[in-house]
């Protein structure tokens, strides 16, 4: 298992990277507009109505790229693999270095299965 | 002056199964830095304290020590800056030689496996085409020395591999300082050795076992920050590894 682990480092890597950019710039911004400015009222909450959310979600660019599901994609995909790759690494410092092959795999194969469902779930919209 | 109770790691392993601590103390001038602080214990109080120390001016990368748990530079850390016991131990994740001395072997042999010199594809003698016409040397720009000089002003005191958290865990990791290095060598426009060192520090199980913990950056005297030059060896091994999808051998030759 861990073989395998160490075959994909620079995939994981990438995802993760990726995963820490997009879950900073991003899901701050989610957090501030739906866990403060809406429920304080200095957001209208008609603004993420499920018309308008549907709308930006299914948006296409030039008519063929269909940015809105790629940045939903994005973001529900990436930050599951930032996540499985930080819990791996924090808990191979706290001394789990033995077990890392097993407890890596099982992360990344939950990130997996999120992803793939994530996937699906944006291309069904 | 002021007095101050300077708690040291005692081992002699004729006499010691673990190292035990022993208290001094010392009356300390205002502007002592902690190896003043030892230095005095050695002088005046008990010559069998062993120390390593050269320069004093953080340069030889001799004296490091854990003060108070952190890993520091002795002679650049002011004694002011702590209150009135000051806890001195050999550096950690190291094996101790005796009291505050540490083996070298392991780190050296790190140090040493990433080839830190200039490798050049051809030998010199018959690289003449690309050395300076004038001064018989290679030339380099303001920018592409840029590129690497901070990563160049590394003195091996080995604080950063005191502070990391995967040293601590996998002995046999190559670590901050030693991937920092061969990185510093991969950047320099005059070196062609990226290809030779890739499975030393940019390989499979090396460069990917940093944790990004960021401790090494922290507590380095140098402001080398390994930590960044780690990143870059990550983002390279990325890149490369995408080039071998699109490219045949990954488009090295």
């Amino acid at each position: 298992m861990r073989a395998l682990l160490l075959k994909i480092e620079p995939i994981i890597w990438l995802l993760f990277g990726q995963g820490i950019l997009i879950g900073t710039m991003l899901l701050t911004g989610w957090v501030l507009v739906v866990g403060l400015l809406i429920p304080m009222g200095m957001v209208d909450a008609s603004a993420l109505s499920w018309d308008r959310a549907h709308g930006l979600a299914t948006s296409w660019l030039f008519g063929v790229i269909p940015v809105g599901q790629l940045l939903l994609a994005a973001l529900l995909v990436l930050p599951l693999w930032k996540g499985a790759h930080h819990v791996r690494s924090l808990l191979i410092d706290f001394g789990g270095a033995e077990r890392d092959g097993a407890v890596g795999s099982l992360l990344y194969g939950v990130a997996a299965v999120g992803s793939v469902l994530a996937i699906l779930a944006v291309v069904g919209l | 002056m002021v007095e101050k109770t300077i708690i040291i790691t005692r081992f002699d392993p004729d006499r010691d199964e673990k190292p035990r601590k022993q208290e001094y103390t010392v009356p300390c001038e205002d502007s002592w830095k902690v190896l003043d602080a030892v230095n005095f214990i050695k002088d005046e109080i008990d010559a069998t304290v062993s120390h390593r120390w050269s320069c004093r001016m953080a340069v030889c990368g001799s004296c490091g020590m854990m003060v108070n748990g952190e890993p520091k530079l002795t002679c650049k850390t002011a004694l002011s800056d702590y209150d009135d016991r000051v806890d001195i131990e050999p550096l950690a994740n190291f094996p101790i030689v005796r009291d505050l001395v540490v083996e070298l072997d392991g780190f050296m042999h790190k140090f040493e496996s990433v080839k830190p010199w200039i490798i050049r594809a051809k030998e010199q003698a018959e690289d003449k085409a690309s050395l300076h016409p004038e001064k018989d040397t290679f030339g380099q720009s303001t920018e592409e020395l840029g590129n690497f000089k901070q990563f160049s002003m590394c003195i091996n005191c080995m604080l950063c591999y005191s502070a990391c958290p995967v040293v601590a865990n996998e002995p046999d990791f190559l670590g901050p300082a030693a991937i920092a290095l061969g990185h510093r060598y991969n950047l320099d426009s005059r070196d062609e050795g990226a290809e030779e060192r890739h499975d030393i520090f940019r390989g499979e199980g090396t460069v990917f076992s940093c944790s990004y913990a960021n401790e090494c950056s922290e507590v380095c005297p140098k402001n080398v920050d390994p930590a960044a030059a780690i990143n870059q060896a990550k983002f390279g091994t990325v890149i490369d590894w995408a080039k071998g999808l699109v490219l045949p051998r990954g488009g090295t030759k």
